[in-house]
């Protein structure tokens, strides 16, 4: 029996939102009349509305000193879980109960001022994060050394090198002194000796006997850093126990039936000057291909402002959010008309380098002007997609095409990309 | 150790333990909002110094030369309407923080929990540092204006830092009443801007209330508005010869004493969710 006291207790914890649609433009006669009815007896309804549940029912205890990992695909009410945890937004239903100061680390840098220097957004952000001066104090040195910008610490951060300004928000956020700990993989985030010290930095605050709830895609960073794993799907909990038995369950909920990708809302990376808005996969009911089919798809690029010599990279990954190998990359494509969408039709024909299994597509837009690059936009995780064994009626497994000239290369297909219209 | 419970619209105590929990925190952003204010300006603190003095020099061309309005007494026109601009500034940059605060502040909201409150009273009180320097040179005018025109300023003087007070309090729970909509309908937010501007005739900042509207039908209705009773209380303190305007004195007090509750009301309500509509 365990007996460690619980630090966290969700009962049947639900998060509703209210989506809206734009009616459903009637094409038959009757479907104007009632749409009109609609109208007349809600005049000022300009929308019909749905309800969401971003998180339906959720009910788990952490015990002090478990490092819970929690795993799901986009969508599945990770990120919503850590917001109602961390009370910036309440639960519509259901109960929490907490023991301890509870600090959560959804991004980091919140709250970090341009204008201000390093030393001077160390105690502004330290006080965000619930620490008083004197804690700040206390740690001021510990923080400065661990972020490793040494004399640039009374510089405004505007000024630092990107690299600088995450290790220092890293460097406060993980000298905060909770009983509870709640991250949101920003451990993704500087380079990759960074990363290393982040992650070591972490295992030490899991070693201290600190509670910590761990949300990541990097399925590596579970497996060293947690000692049980939650799996969420559709907002509930589909799994909850043992770390490899949750991570094997999370790949197979990894799902490839949908077909057409809205991106309009993603994090915005880059320079924006063209971005990803919409995926459709050409001629395919899932997600799947034979061994050796290109994956082809359609793209919709909307060109903010004309750029030239922009590439387009097919970036594959692991379920561990690991590259498989480099990029796939297009020929050229030139956006010469600003303010148009682009659509363009895609096939990657890199699928001969896959063994069967489910992998995950990136998509990402660089100019490269004879290897000066630009990076315009970035979505790292485009869709999941499984590569099926070999074709049953093709029982020939065609043979990869190697270089022959520089022993050990393999010469993967370009991929295809024609523009098809511009709008 | 600490149990925090959250639930569904919950009552919770826990919100005010918070406050003085995170107390440092309001101070932080005070301090943030002046270094960030000045930072990057050749003249700095200057600035604290310079807009009100042009806002003075503007007005009295306005109201007192174009216009033609009369002073309190024989106060001169500048002091009235240094005296009038002071608690204005104050007024009307406390109401339009507190009614725009979450919408400013949505990045940081949107990523860490804090009591939200903290936010427009750190605005606020950075407001108090820069309106505690623009009240330095009222000093400095007063003196110039003694030896130049025989001014005496008012003992009563003393009472100016409560009354600032009051003011900055006024402006921040209106503002507070206003966010909740502002949230939802960014309407507010464009007309906020225009509604100052037109207060800003509608009040008595650059003209005297006794000396021109004394003997008309509507003052009473006029004295309605939140925003004379303080500015009134403001200048009553500066000038000796002013009579106290009791009437909008406790209108403005009223309305004080009903858009605390009602600030404090409507803004807890908006906090727990709107993160989920910004």
């Amino acid at each position: 029996m365990d007996n460690r006291p619980v630090m966290i207790d969700l009962q049947n914890v639900k998060k509703k939102y209210v989506i809206r649609h734009n009616f459903e433009k009637p094409t038959t006669f009757s479907g104007k009349l009632k749409l009109l009815a609609k109208r007349i007896a809600h005049p000022t309804k300009k929308h019909e509305t749905e309800d969401f549940y971003a998180l339906n029912g959720v009910t788990f205890q952490v015990r002090k000193g478990e490092k819970v990992g929690i795993i799901g695909k986009n969508g599945a009410g990770k990120s919503t879980l850590l917001k109602v945890l961390s009370r910036i937004t309440e639960p519509s239903d259901g109960r929490i109960e907490m023991l301890g100061k509870l600090s959560a680390m959804l991004e980091v840098g919140t709250g970090f001022n341009g204008e201000l220097t390093g030393r001077e957004n160390i105690y502004l952000n330290g006080a965000i994060l619930g620490m008083t001066k004197e804690e700040i104090d206390s740690k001021l040195d510990a923080i400065i050394e661990f972020s490793e910008v040494g004399r640039f610490i009374d510089t405004p951060v505007k000024r630092y090198s990107s690299g600088m300004f995450v290790r220092l928000a890293f460097a406060v956020a993980s000298n905060l002194d909770p009983d509870i700990l709640i991250v949101d993989e920003v451990l993704a985030v500087g380079d990759t000796k960074f990363q290393r010290k982040c992650i070591d930095k972490m295992m030490n605050i899991a070693d201290s006997g600190k509670t910590i709830l761990y949300v990541s895609h990097q399925m590596q960073t579970i497996q060293q850093l947690c000692d049980r794993v939650i799996v969420l799907k559709e907002g509930k909990v589909v799994y909850d126990g043992d770390v490899e038995k949750g991570i094997e369950i999370y790949t197979e909920t990894v799902d490839v039936d949908a077909t057409s990708f809205d991106l309009t809302d993603h994090k915005p990376r880059g320079s924006q000057m063209a971005v990803i808005e919409k995926v459709d996969i050409i001629d395919k009911k899932t997600c799947s291909w034979f061994y050796n089919e290109p994956i082809r798809f359609k793209i919709k690029i909307k060109a903010k402002e004309k750029c030239d010599k922009v590439k387009l990279y097919f970036i594959i990954r692991d379920l561990n959010v690991n590259n498989v190998f480099g990029k796939s990359e297009s020929a050229e494509i030139n956006f010469s008309q600003a303010g148009k969408t682009y659509e363009i039709e895609c096939s990657v024909g890199t699928t001969n380098l896959l063994a069967p299994g489910k992998y995950i597509a990136g998509l990402e837009l660089w100019r490269d002007d004879e290897g000066i690059v630009t990076i315009h936009d970035i979505v790292p995780e485009v869709f999941s997609f499984e590569i099926l064994g070999e074709d049953t009626e093709n029982h020939t497994v065609p043979p990869l095409a190697w270089d022959t000239k520089i022993f050990g290369h393999m010469m993967a297909d370009e991929t295809q990309c024609n523009i098809i219209n511009i709008e | 150790m600490q149990k925090t419970i959250i639930e569904p619209n919950g009552h919770n105590m826990q919100y005010w333990k918070d406050i003085w929990r995170y107390r440092e925190l309001a101070f932080n952003f005070a301090k943030r909002d002046v270094t960030v204010r000045y930072k990057q300006t050749i003249i700095g603190f200057g600035w604290a110094v310079i807009s009100p003095i042009i806002n003075m020099l503007l007005m009295t061309f306005i109201f007192g030369s174009v216009a033609g309005l009369s002073s309190e007494g024989d106060t001169p026109y500048y002091i009235m309407v240094y005296a009038g601009l002071i608690p204005w500034a104050l007024l009307s940059k406390s109401l339009q923080s507190g009614a725009g605060t979450f919408i400013s502040n949505a990045g940081i909201m949107n990523k860490v929990y804090f009591p939200r409150i903290l936010s427009p009273l750190g605005s606020m009180l950075a407001f108090l540092i820069d309106t505690s320097i623009s009240f330095a040179v009222l000093f400095v005018l007063m003196i110039i204006f003694h030896f130049t025109e025989g001014f005496v300023p008012s003992i009563r003087m003393l009472l100016c830092p409560l009354v600032l007070l009051w003011v900055a309090t006024l402006g921040l729970f209106a503002g507070l009443f206003l966010s909740a909509f502002n949230v939802k309908w960014r309407d507010l937010n464009q007309m906020l801007p225009f509604i100052i501007s037109i207060g800003q005739y509608v009040s008595p900042v650059a003209y005297s209330v006794s000396e021109n509207f004394g003997d008309k039908w509507w003052l009473p209705l006029y004295c309605l508005n939140p925003a004379v009773g303080v500015l009134e209380t403001f200048k009553w303190c500066v000038i000796d010869s002013m009579e106290f305007n009791s009437f909008a004195f406790f209108a403005s007090l009223g309305w004080t004493i009903l858009f605390i509750p009602l600030g404090i009301k409507c803004f807890r309500k908006t906090e727990r969710t709107f993160v989920d509509i910004v």
